[in-house]
C-alpha cells in the first residue's frame, strides 16, 4: 500500500459553527446532497424531429457518496449533468436534491467542465474568487479561503498566472478549486480529468479523493476512463447510448483510500468493459428492454 | 534567432525603405529639368520644413487637426461602442436598427461631403459630423462582433455562480469583447485622423493639416506639400504605435500570439 500524505483541512472548512459562513456544521453537511432522479426523460429537437437522448434514468446518490458514470460517448451523460446543476430545464420526470425540485443554477450545485472554463481575463485567483462574489462569505474572508482552496490542489504560487499560463493539469485543478470555494453540497464532474496526460491524471485523482475524503460532500463524475471510476467511485454507473439509459450500477465496496492495484478493482474493471463493449449500439428497443433491468441494486 | 529579435536591428531594418525613398527622392530631384518641378530636394523641403516651424504654422495646424480628429474620435466611437454592445445584447434593437446601418456604412466617407456640406454649410461642426460618422462605424461594429461572439461556455459559468445582469456585463461580456472593442477603435482612430485631414482638405477649415495643403497646392508649393505629408504620416504612425502599446497592456492576459 502507497503511502500518501493527507495534507491538513484548509482552516475555514474545519471550523464549525456560524463564523464558517457557508460550510455550516459539519453534523449538518453530512446529511445534506441526497441527490434523487426519478423517470427522467430528456429529447433534443433537431431540425424539427425529436430525439430521445436520456430515457427513463432513476438513480439516487447517498449523502456524501461518489458517484461514477461511465459509457460510451453521445449517451447522454454530459446533458445528465447540464440537468442536474440546472442549466437545462427542459426535461420531464424529476431531479431533486435533498427533496427540492431542481429548477436552475444554485450555488448548492457545483460543477467542473470537460474544458476548464476559467476565464482567460482574470488570474487565478480572481477566477476562483468570483465563485464567491454572490455567497455570504464576508469580503474580508474571502481571500483566505481562495488561498486556502488554491493551495488544496496545490497551486500556491500561481495566484497571478493567468490561465494561458498555466497548463492543463494546473488549469483543471484551478477549475477544481473554484468549484469546491462555494462547498457546494453536490459536485458535478464532467470528465474533469479528460484531456490530462496519464501521469498528470492519476495526481490528480489522487488530490481528488483526498479532497473528496475531507469534504464529504457528495459527487458525481463522468470519465470514459472505467479505471478512473473504480478508483475514486463508491459506485459506478454504466450508460448505454441511443437514448442514454443506465445499464447497470456496480458497487465498488473498497474504503478510501484506495490501492490501485487492489484485484477488486481490476476485476470489476474487466466486467465493466465487457459490458461496454459488448453493448449493442443499434438494437431494437424490445432487446434493450432486456438490458435495463440489470440496475436493481440502487433500490436498497 | 534571428536578425529581427535584436530591437536595435528591428528598428534600422524598418529604416531601410524610408532611407531608400530619400535617397531615390534626392537623385530625382537632382536630374534637374522637368523633374525639379515634380521632386522639390531635400534642403528645399528642409527649409520649407523650418519656415514652418519657426512662424508657428505647423504646430498649429497639427494641435488643430489633432483636435479636431480626437474630438470626433471621442464622440463616434463612443456612441459606436454604446450601440453596437446594447445591439448585441437586445436582438430586437438589433433587428431595428441593423438593416440600415449596414446600408449606411457602405457610402463611403467622401459620399457624406456633399450632403453634410448642403445642410450643415462648411464650417466646424460640418467636418465634426464627417469625423465623427467615420469613427462610428468601425467602434459599432466591432464592438458588436465582439459582444455577440462571447462564448457561451463563459456565460454558463456565470449562471453556475449566480451572477447578476451587471455581473455577468462587467466580468464576461465586456472583457470577452475587449479585445475586439480594441481593434474597432484602432480603426476608428485611423479612421478619424484620415477623415479630418480629408474634411480639412474639401471642407476649408481655417487651420489644420489639411488646410495648409491645400493652400499650398494653389500657391504650387510642392516643399510646403511635403512637409504637410510627412507630418500626416509621421503623426498617425505616433498614434498607432501608442494604441499599440495601450492594447497590449490593456490584453497582457492573453496568450501571446504564434
Ligand atoms: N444542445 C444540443 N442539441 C441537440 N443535441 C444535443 C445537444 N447536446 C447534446 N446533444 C446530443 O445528445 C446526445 C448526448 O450528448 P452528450 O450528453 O454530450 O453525451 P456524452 O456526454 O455522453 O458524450 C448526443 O447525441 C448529442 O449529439
Ligand atoms: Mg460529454
Amino acid at each position: 500500500m502507497s503511502f500518501e500524505p493527507v495534507p491538513q483541512r484548509p482552516p475555514h472548512l474545519s471550523q464549525t459553527g456560524p463564523q464558517t459562513g457557508i460550510a455550516g456544521a459539519e453534523s449538518a453537511r453530512s446529511a445534506r446532497g441526497a441527490l434523487t432522479i426519478s423517470s427522467l426523460d430528456k429529447s433534443f429537437t433537431i431540425s424539427g424531429t425529436a430525439r430521445k437522448v436520456l430515457d427513463g434514468i432513476n438513480l439516487t446518490v447517498r449523502p456524501g457518496e461518489f458517484v461514477s458514470i461511465v459509457g460510451a460517448s453521445g449517451c447522454g451523460k454530459s446533458t445528465l449533468l447540464r440537468l442536474i446543476v440546472g442549466l437545462d430545464d427542459e426535461y420531464t420526470g424529476e431531479i431533486r436534491l435533498d427533496g427540492e425540485r431542481v429548477a436552475t443554477t444554485s450555488l448548492d450545485r457545483g460543477i467542473v467542465f470537460q474544458d476548464h472554463r476559467l476565464f482567460p481575463w482574470m488570474t487565478l485567483e480572481q477566477n476562483v474568487e468570483l465563485a464567491l462574489l454572490n455567497t455570504d462569505v464576508p469580503k474580508s474572508r474571502r481571500a483566505q479561503i481562495v488561498a486556502d482552496h488554491i493551495a488544496l490542489v496545490n497551486l500556491t504560487g500561481f495566484e497571478k498566472a493567468y490561465p494561458h499560463q498555466l497548463s492543463g493539469g494546473m488549469a483543471q485543478r484551478a477549475a477544481i478549486a473554484r468549484a469546491l470555494v462555494t462547498e457546494p453540497k453536490l459536485l458535478l464532474l464532467d470528465e474533469p480529468l479528460g484531456a490530462l496526460d496519464a501521469l498528470t491524471r492519476v495526481h490528480v485523482q489522487n488530490e481528488l479523493q483526498r479532497i473528496w475524503m475531507q469534504q464529504r460532500s457528495t459527487m458525481v463524475m463522468v470519465t470514459h476512463d472505467v479505471e478512473e471510476a473504480l478508483y475514486l467511485g463508491d459506485r459506478v454507473i454504466v450508460m448505454t447510448p441511443h437514448p442514454g439509459r443506465i445499464r447497470r450500477i456496480v458497487d465498488v465496496d473498497l474504503p478510501h483510500p484506495r490501492d490501485r492495484r487492489s484485484p477488486v478493482l481490476h476485476r470489476l474493471k474487466d466486467e465493466i468493459l465487457a459490458e461496454l463493449t459488448a453493448a449493442p449500439t443499434d438494437t431494437t428497443d424490445d432487446a434493450r428492454g432486456n438490458l435495463v433491468l440489470l440496475p436493481t441494486r440502487e433500490d436498497r | 534567432m534571428s536578425l529581427l529579435d535584436h530591437k536595435p536591428a528591428r528598428f534600422a531594418v524598418g529604416l531601410v525603405a524610408p532611407a531608400l525613398l530619400l535617397a531615390w527622392w534626392q537623385w530625382q530631384a537632382s536630374r534637374g529639368g522637368s523633374n525639379a518641378v515634380a521632386f522639390a530636394s531635400l534642403s528645399t523641403v528642409g527649409g520649407a520644413a523650418r519656415e514652418l516651424i519657426v512662424n508657428g504654422t505647423l504646430l498649429a495646424d497639427a494641435a488643430a487637426t489633432l483636435q479636431r480628429a480626437f474630438t470626433g474620435l471621442g464622440i463616434g466611437a463612443t456612441l459606436g461602442i454604446a450601440l453596437g454592445i446594447a445591439m448585441a445584447m437586445w436582438p430586437l434593437l438589433d433587428r431595428l436598427l441593423g438593416p440600415l446601418l449596414n446600408a449606411l456604412r457602405q457610402v463611403p466617407m467622401i459620399g457624406w461631403l456633399p450632403l453634410i456640406g448642403l445642410w450643415f454649410g462648411s464650417d466646424e461642426g460640418s467636418e465634426l459630423i464627417v469625423i465623427c460618422l467615420s469613427a462610428f462605424f468601425p467602434a459599432m461594429l466591432n464592438a458588436h462582433a465582439g459582444v455577440a461572439q462571447v462564448e457561451r461556455r463563459y456565460l454558463e459559468v456565470g449562471q453556475i455562480y449566480g451572477f447578476s445582469a451587471s455581473q455577468r456585463f462587467r466580468r464576461i461580456l465586456l472583457p470577452a469583447a475587449m479585445p475586439m472593442l480594441l481593434t474597432g477603435l484602432t480603426q476608428s482612430l485611423a479612421f478619424a485622423w484620415i477623415a479630418a485631414i480629408a474634411a480639412e482638405l474639401l471642407m476649408g477649415a481655417s487651420v489644420g493639416l489639411g488646410v495648409t495643403m491645400q493652400q499650398a497646392q494653389t500657391q504650387q508649393r510642392l516643399d510646403i506639400i511635403l512637409v504637410t505629408i510627412a507630418v500626416t504620416a509621421a503623426i498617425g504612425f505616433a498614434i498607432n504605435q501608442l494604441v499599440y502599446r495601450i492594447r497590449s497592456s490593456l490584453l497582457a492576459w492573453q496568450a501571446p500570439a504564434q
